[in-house]
């Protein structure tokens, strides 16, 4: 069922046995696992069914470290969340990424791969992919065109994406979630206070607030923050009324340790004429199902003491050319874009937007998406701006490494080296990683991927959540999200938080049971 | 594997001097090395003339002391792998000194383009010779 809390009494308060705080992609995929349940969850939304500024403004920050995408245009705060404009990039984490790699500090979740494997494997329904099949043998089997490039994959390998229609969760999803008899979605819900016991062991409510000044509470016996990686990190931290610290910040970890994916275009390829077709790294939005990228080997990665990365192959014509993420994609394009699909996709896509590929290129600009190192220093602080519910706004100090810049050079010359080994043909770097200053270009850019403000760590010292993605010190507070990762990997983010989502959804009916 | 430095202040002279083992290969191998064959590299396939031309030039002004065709091409012969005095021996195509010099880390960037070393004396031949 669906009410819109401003319909509310002021002052009421609102009851269930669980309570998941943001319907986003984390959101909605755990409340859609306990329709029919005998439980009754609370699914508590910001923002409405629709964009709305006055929403949006409440995600506006201030950004202190490094340049970075306006933050109330980097997310979208209504229901369904930023799935409103995602562009469905889907892939698994590697096995690498889950370990202790002594190269790369406070590296190594408490999970490792094979243990989230049944659960990315319904989380692919969930994002309207194909079957839970990331290798490049199994989409060549079903598409014989589909031929990777004749490397070494001891150096470098075809590393699978899937590509979701994109779900968009809003409205995939508002039906079945709105017809739920126990799952209670409130919208335009924002949770301004994670209201902690006294002895700050288990959280009592949340203050919940509307923009037109009503003030209700929701009690439940377990909550989960779904908030995104930044609002989790501010609303922990601005809960901070028994603890000046804030919440499950006993060891100044909540908010640090920000992530985002360096992507940004690093060099180009020039195919041989004789080389396989590339049809296989090729994607059209909205068409091509799966295609390949370009990733090093594990075994690289261990030799070279570097992060993970992979590279997109994205045709273009000779000279063109090659826009960072945040270059090309405008705050005004998304709008633009947002509003294209809102009307049915009807008339010409918004001017902007990524041309389809020239037939037959064989010139590509590679564009990179690296993990980026876990870093104590690059955080979201509290800043001293506050929004319209008198909350703290988020201070991002986004900060990268020589790790980071490292790992982004020496991936350009093996990729160079191998390319040019096995005949495929010939990689040119662009001027900024000739370079050897260590300072990024002016084009340097995430990809909307915010991750690891509440890390996972079985050790309250080294992490905000353990491995179950409660919160270390409070009995009854989980977080689902990006926001759990102790480390990003190379890949889109969506997939992977799903998983662990429905893990986590799991876990909590045990509980509950 | 070098390391990142190594890799781009690779200098000519510095690859000249990587993976020397010896003299030319046997006289009747040398048909594949003539001048005319090694100032056509494979390159010209996938980058095409103007941007091979531009290659060269440029390497010749990073390596001004093989800067001329008859210094181009005794360093290109030099870097074959086997020596003379065991003449039945098959000398590596000139297609196989370019991959080997990937595997083995022999690469210069030039113009930004990741190059095996022998590919790049070639493109300066060719730039000297079809000017």
């Amino acid at each position: 069922m669906h009410i819109d809390a401003r319909t509310l009494p002021n002052g009421s308060v609102l009851e269930a046995d669980l309570c998941i705080v943001g319907a986003g992609a984390a959101g909605i995929s755990m409340a859609l696992e306990w329709i029919g349940s005998h439980h009754k969850v609370l699914l508590l939304e910001g923002g409405g069914f629709e964009y709305e500024l006055a929403m949006q403004d409440l995600y506006r920050g201030e950004i202190v470290g490094l340049p970075y995408y306006p933050l109330q245009a980097a997310r979208l705060h209504y229901f369904g969340g930023t799935t409103g404009h995602w562009a469905g990039f889907c892939s698994t984490l590697d096995p690498i990424d889950f370990e202790n790699r002594e190269w790369v500090p406070h590296s190594g979740w408490p999970i490792r791969r094979e243990e989230l494997d049944p659960f990315y494997a319904r989380a692919q329904p969930l994002l309207e992919l194909g079957p839970y099949e990331y290798a490049a043998a199994d989409w060549q089997r079903r598409d014989p065109t589909l031929v990777p490039l004749p490397l070494d994959p001891r150096v470098v390998w075809t590393k699978m994406w899937q590509f979701s229609r994109p779900t968009r969760f809003g409205s995939r999803y508002r039906d079945p979630v709105v017809a739920a008899p126990n799952v209670h979605l409130y919208t335009h819900a924002n949770v301004c206070e994670l209201e902690a016991n006294e002895s700050v062991t288990g959280i009592e409510g949340l203050r919940v607030r509307t923009l037109d000044g009503k003030e209700h509470r929701a009690r439940a016996r377990y909550y989960v923050l779904a908030c995104c990686s930044i609002q989790n990190a501010r609303l922990l931290l601005a809960s901070n009324r028994r603890t000046p610290a804030g919440l499950g910040n006993a060891h100044d970890l909540v908010g640090r340790f920000f992530m985002e994916h360096i992507e940004m275009p690093g060099g180009h390829l020039a195919l041989a004429p004789d080389a396989v077709n590339p049809q296989m790294y090729a994607m059209e939005f909205g068409v091509t199902k799966a295609r390949g990228e370009l990733a090093l080997s594990a075994a690289v990665q261990r030799e070279r003491r570097i992060l993970n990365g992979t590279v997109s192959l994205e045709a273009a014509a000779p000279g063109e050319e090659a826009k960072s993420t945040f270059q090309w994609a405008t705050p005004e394009l998304l709008a633009a874009f947002r509003a294209w699909e809102a009307h049915g996709r009807a008339g010409p896509p918004p001017a902007g937007l990524p041309e389809p590929p020239p037939a037959g290129s064989r010139f590509f600009h590679l564009v990179t998406r690296q993990e980026q190192a876990p870093n104590p220093d690059s955080r979201v602080l509290l800043g001293a701006e506050r929004d319209a519910f008198d909350m703290p706004r988020a201070k991002l100090d986004w900060r990268l490494t020589q790790l980071d810049w490292r790992s982004f050079h020496v991936f350009y010359e093996v990729m160079g080296r191998e390319l040019g080994r096995s005949g495929a043909g010939r990689v040119q770097l662009l001027d900024w990683v000739r370079r050897e200053d260590g300072t990024w270009p002016s084009t340097l850019s995430g990809g909307w991927h915010h991750m690891g403000t509440t890390r996972m760590h079985e050790n309250p010292r080294f992490g905000v959540v353990d491995a179950t993605c409660r919160v270390h010190g409070l009995a009854n507070l989980y977080v689902a999200g990006a926001s759990v990762y102790p480390t990003g990997g190379a890949v889109n983010p969506t997939l992977t938080l799903i998983a662990l989502s429905l893990r986590l959804s799991d876990h909590l009916k045990r509980t509950l049971a | 594997m070098m390391n990142r430095r190594q890799f781009l202040g690779l200098s000519a002279t510095s690859a000249l001097v990587a993976g020397l083992t010896g003299g030319a290969c046997g006289a009747g191998a040398n048909a594949a090395f003539d001048l005319d064959a090694l100032a056509r590299p494979d390159l010209l396939s996938i980058l095409g003339a103007d941007a091979v031309r531009a290659i060269g030039l440029r390497y010749r002004r990073l390596v001004p002391r093989e800067n001329q065709v008859q210094a181009l091409h005794a360093t290109i012969l030099a870097t074959r792998p086997w020596p003379s005095r065991v003449p039945w021996l098959v000398c590596p195509s000139i297609a196989d000194m370019v991959q080997d010099d990937f595997a083995a880390g022999r690469t210069i960037v030039v113009q930004g383009w990741v190059l095996s070393a022998t590919e790049a004396r070639q493109s300066a031949l060719f730039s000297l010779l079809s000017a």
